[in-house]
Parts: C-alpha cells; sequence; structure tokens
C-alpha cells in the first residue's frame, strides 16, 4: 500500500510517514499542492493525506483538481483550523475524510487503512479473538465456553475491539465508534468502560486480551 | 439647533403667553372700571380691584407658567429619558447596534453621538479580545499536534524503560488536557463570533438523560457514588443532539467529580411551566454563595485547594452555559455549602412535537 501525505510542516510530516511506515504502508512525503498534483497525475497512490493548509495552492483546491481529473484516490484532509464547515466543505469537494488537528496517532492510522481497504472486512457474524467468541447476530459473547453477560455498551465496546483486533485503538475513536461522542468529553469514560469490560472477559481467563498501552489506547489480540 | 436654544425659545414663547393672559385680562379689569368707576368708593375699589386682578389675571397667569414649565421639563428630558432606555438594553453582545439619532446637533444628539463612538470602539475591543482567542487556539494546534504525535512516537519505542514510558505517558496526558483546553477556547470563541450553527432537530431528551444516566453510573462507580434517576418524562426538545450530549456528560461528569466518596447524584427530567426542567442533585462539598455567580467564568476556579486535586480544562461550565443559551434556555446552580449542589437546566419543549401537556 502506498500513502502520499502532502504536509508543509516538516515535524508532522515526518511523525505521519513513520507512524505509517511502522504499519507497512510505503509513504511518499510533499510540502505543497503543485508538487503533490504532479506526483498523482505520474503514480497510482493507494490514499492521499491532504493538509488544508498549504503554502500556494491550499488542500481543498488540490482536492477540487483532483476530482476534477477523474482521480478517485481516497483523500484523507488534515486541518488545524477545525472550521464547523470546513469538514462539510471538505467532504463536497470529494474528500473521503476529515481529521482535525490535533490528532491521536492511533486514529490517523486506522482511518488510513479504512481507506485502503478493499472489501477486506470481515463479514462473518462470529467474531474470535483467541477464545473468545462474539456473536453479531445474537449478541452473545463466550470464552472458553463461559458465556459472559454484557451491557449494550459493553457489547458495543466489545464488538468494536474485536473488528480492530491486533490493532491500537485510541481513545478519541472508541468515544466516537461506541459512543458517536465527535468530541473528547475530557472524562474516563473509556477507561472506566475498558476496566469494567476486561472484569468480564479477562479476569478469570487466561491469556489477558486486552491490553493498555500508555498514553495511545488499547488493543485486543490473542499473543502478548 | 442646540437644545439650550430651542429651550430658551420655548420658555419664551410660555412667558409671552403668560404676558398676554396678564395683559388681556388687565385690559378688560381696567376698560370695566372706566365703565362702572362712579358706583363705588375709591378706596374699596382699589382693594377690591387689586384682589380681582390677582384671582382673575395673576392665578391663570401663573397656572399657565406651571402647565409650561411642566410640559417644557417633559419635554426637555424625553429625549434623555429615551437615550437612558437605549443605553440601558446595550450589552456585549448588540454592541454593533447604534443608539437612535435625531440629527438636530443639539446637546442630546451629539451624547448619543459620543456614546456610538464609544460602543463602536468597546465592539471592537471585544472583537479583538475574540478574534486574540481564535488565533491563539489555532497557533497552539500546530505545535501541540506535533508535540502529541512525537510523544506518540516516543511511547512505541520498545526500548524505553518503564521510568522512561511513564515519564513520556505523563506528558501525553497533560498533552491531552492542553488539547481539550484549546479545543474549548476554540468553541467559545468560534461561539462568541456566532461561528457555530446548531443542527436542530426534534430530540428526545428523556432517550439523552436515559443515555447519560448510564454513562454518570460507569463514571460514579469507582468512586462509591450511586447514581439515581427519579422522573424521565418524555419530553422532546428541538436541539442539536450532540451538544445535548456533551451538555449533559459535562454536567454529569462535574456532579461526580465535585462530589464526596459515597456520594449521590440524582438527576431528575420533567416539565415544568411548558419548559423541559432538567435537574442534577450532588452531594459534594458545594459552591460558597459569594462565588456562585463566578462558576460559569471561563477558568473560573472556586476553591483553590481543589486546583490540583480536580483536574478539567476550567471551561465545561462556561461551554455548557453556552450551549443552553444557544438552545433558549438557561441554566442556574444552587448551592448549600457541604450539603448539596443542585443545577437546574431548562430548555424550550419542541413546538412542532405533539407531546402531552
Amino acid at each position: 500500500m502506498r500513502v502520499l501525505v502532502v504536509e508543509d510542516e516538516k515535524k508532522t510530516a515526518s511523525f505521519v510517514r513513520k507512524a505509517l511506515q511502522a504499519e507497512n504502508f510505503a509513504v511518499d512525503s510533499l510540502a505543497n499542492g503543485a508538487d503533490a498534483l504532479t506526483a498523482a497525475a505520474g503514480t497510482s497512490f493507494d490514499a492521499i493525506i491532504l493538509d488544508i493548509m498549504l503554502p500556494g495552492r491550499d488542500g481543498l483546491s488540490v482536492l477540487r483538481q483532483l476530482r476534477e481529473r477523474k482521480d478517485p484516490t481516497p483523500v484523507l484532509l488534515l486541518s488545524a483550523r477545525g472550521e464547523v464547515n470546513e469538514r462539510v466543505e471538505g467532504l463536497n469537494a470529494g474528500a473521503d475524510d476529515y481529521l482535525p488537528k490535533p490528532f491521536e496517532l492511533a486514529e490517523l492510522v486506522a482511518r488510513v487503512r479504512a481507506l485502503t481497504r478493499r472489501g477486506g472486512e470481515n463479514k462473518s457474524t462470529v467474531l474470535r479473538v483467541a477464545d473468545l467468541t462474539l456473536d453479531t447476530l445474537t449478541h452473545r459473547a463466550q470464552r472458553g465456553g463461559t458465556t459472559i453477560e454484557l451491557t449494550a455498551r459493553e457489547y458495543r465496546l466489545l464488538e468494536f475491539l474485536m473488528r480492530s483486533a491486533g490493532r491500537l485503538c485510541g481513545r478519541m475513536m472508541i468515544l466516537e465508534k461506541v459512543w458517536d461522542y465527535d468530541f473528547d468529553p475530557g472524562t474516563n469514560l473509556v477507561d472506566v468502560y475498558v476496566r469494567r469490560l476486561r472484569e468480564k472477559i479477562d479476569a478469570e481467563f487466561e491469556p489477558k486480551l486486552l491490553q493498555t498501552v500508555r498514553g495511545a489506547g488499547y488493543v485486543l489480540k490473542a499473543a502478548p | 439647533m442646540t437644545l439650550r436654544k430651542r429651550l430658551t425659545l420655548w420658555y419664551a414663547g410660555i412667558l409671552i403667553a403668560s404676558l398676554l393672559v396678564i395683559g388681556v385680562g388687565t385690559y378688560r379689569e381696567i376698560d370695566e372700571q372706566l365703565r362702572h368707576a362712579h358706583r363705588r368708593a375709591p378706596e374699596e375699589r382699589a382693594i377690591s380691584e387689586t384682589g380681582e386682578m390677582v384671582f382673575q389675571v395673576g392665578l391663570p397667569a401663573i397656572l399657565l407658567g406651571l402647565l409650561g414649565g411642566g410640559w417644557l421639563t417633559r419635554k426637555a428630558l424625553e429625549p434623555v429619558k429615551e437615550l437612558t432606555d437605549a443605553i440601558r438594553k446595550t450589552h456585549e453582545h448588540n454592541l454593533r447596534d447604534p443608539l437612535p439619532r435625531t440629527h438636530n446637533g443639539d446637546e442630546l444628539d451629539r451624547l448619543a453621538n459620543v456614546f456610538n463612538d464609544t460602543l463602536a470602539r468597546l465592539d471592537d475591543s471585544f472583537n479583538r479580545i475574540r478574534e486574540f482567542t481564535l488565533h491563539a487556539s489555532h497557533e497552539l494546534k500546530t505545535p501541540l499536534t506535533i508535540l502529541r504525535g512525537e510523544t506518540e512516537m516516543a511511547l512505541r519505542d520498545e526500548s524505553l524503560s518503564p521510568a522512561e514510558r511513564e515519564r513520556a505517558g505523563s506528558q501525553l496526558d497533560e498533552l491531552h488536557r492542553l488539547t481539550r483546553i484549546v479545543d474549548g477556547l476554540t468553541l467559545l470563541a468560534r461561539a462568541d463570533a456566532g461561528q457555530i450553527p446548531l443542527k436542530l432537530e426534534p430530540v428526545r431528551l428523556d432517550e439523552q438523560v436515559r443515555d447519560n444516566f448510564a454513562d454518570a453510573q460507569i463514571l460514579a462507580e469507582p468512586h462509591g457514588i450511586r447514581v439515581e434517576l427519579e422522573n424521565c418524562e418524555e419530553i422532546t426538545v428541538r436541539g442539536d443532539r450532540h451538544r445535548l450530549r456533551q451538555l449533559l456528560l459535562n454536567l454529569a461528569d462535574n456532579a461526580v467529580k465535585y462530589n464526596q466518596p459515597e456520594g449521590r447524584v440524582t438527576t431528575d427530567l420533567r416539565r415544568v411551566d411548558g419548559m423541559a426542567e432538567f435537574t442534577m442533585v450532588n452531594t459534594g462539598a458545594g459552591i460558597p454563595l459569594e462565588i456562585l455567580p463566578r462558576v460559569f467564568d471561563r477558568f473560573f476556579r472556586g476553591d483553590p485547594a481543589h486546583e490540583n486535586k480536580i483536574e478539567g480544562c476550567g471551561l465545561g461550565l462556561s461551554i455548557a452555559q453556552w450551549i443552553i443559551s444557544a438552545h433558549g434556555g438557561t441554566i442556574q446552580i444552587q448551592s448549600t455549602p457541604s450539603k448539596t449542589t443542585t443545577v437546574i437546566v431548562r430548555l424550550p419543549l419542541d413546538p412542532a412535537a405533539n407531546q402531552p401537556a
């Protein structure tokens, strides 16, 4: 998978590149819109990460030009302005996603992965991580043959974690997917829920599946 | 023409009218005297005629002067009253609406003009502060993005020692807090500038309150705080779903944070006087009466002792207040120190929804 990062702020471009490379993406990095248009014309990228505030030609105008050329490459817009209408404006201009700065690296990576995924979604109705299973039709969770009672919210949390099994899930991502919050409420809601879920799926079992990644979020995975 | 000139002319008019009354009265008296001069003794005539003159000529003239004076005063003060009313209606958010002017160049018109200039300058200062806040929060976002990204990358380094990991993790926690502060400031600065449109739709407030109740229970559990939901009447308001959820979570979070261990949080939603009334009572230390009016101020912290114990962005209640007033509602906080604190939120009902009265 090859991703183009268009960001004029060098340090931001650098850690975004490193984070994506760590997830096995090939990353090209450019600092202005004109170069980005040239590069996109010559190379087929799987996704483009495009900062809105670029010197010269801004991100939105680059995006419009791409879409005018009938270039279908998925585009994730980044913006420090966080204007309320900017997301709508960006999506109308043909963006596939929008992420306001500052963002969680885990969230950026997850979104890029979602953009580059070509129908790879797990379609099975029973999710499985090690000996933990979750039936998405009956909402039944089991581990090692024992049925685990979940509240509706715990179910949504577990389903989300199991669908992203093996991958880091940031707090903001969890808030957005499980609570439908598009703001950081500044509470420890996610941590408290994860703790409760851990009680139910991990306390009496080995190995422990739900792990905390300090400062980054949580990951549900079979191997430690 | 100046007000002084105008009033002087009017006053002269009243004096002339009084003089006319005296003149006409005196003329008629004297005329009568000359016709009937022979009927009475001269000394008796002088006394009675003087009396008649005073009553029939002087009194009407004085009365005219008094009425005229009263009318004149009212007329002189009327523009002052209008100006006072207009000034009284001036507040932070309508500084751009100037006072009405007569443009006749008198003292009061000049006063209105000076006042309008002052308002414009005040409005300008307010705008500058808003713009400053907005720009400051934007400028902070780029370094924050870098700091957060680099710290997150550092934490991914497998070779970090536990102590280094702890330090970087703690830094990241503070960066998250800083992000919330900057986001809060951006939100309020935009709200001040009227740049945040609400996505209004019918929202079942009772469902939001129930959802929030579940979240509040989870937040309260680690502190042994009991959360109760008393009434939860079916109520539809017209509002922005996300903002209302943000509001409720914000209040629940405060009710838990400022509570005491093993305390209680009681929530209630009902219809009162054609409004949705949501109350949340907590059994925390309460808020001293003298600082109660200031709790909605940005970054205001009532109890310095709390400053280190309770972390927050210091903007929660300001944001809550904005959300409520943007929905045409009100928020009120009552507190009995060391007993309970009650937050009362009133929101208008959705007029289109068919709701039981």
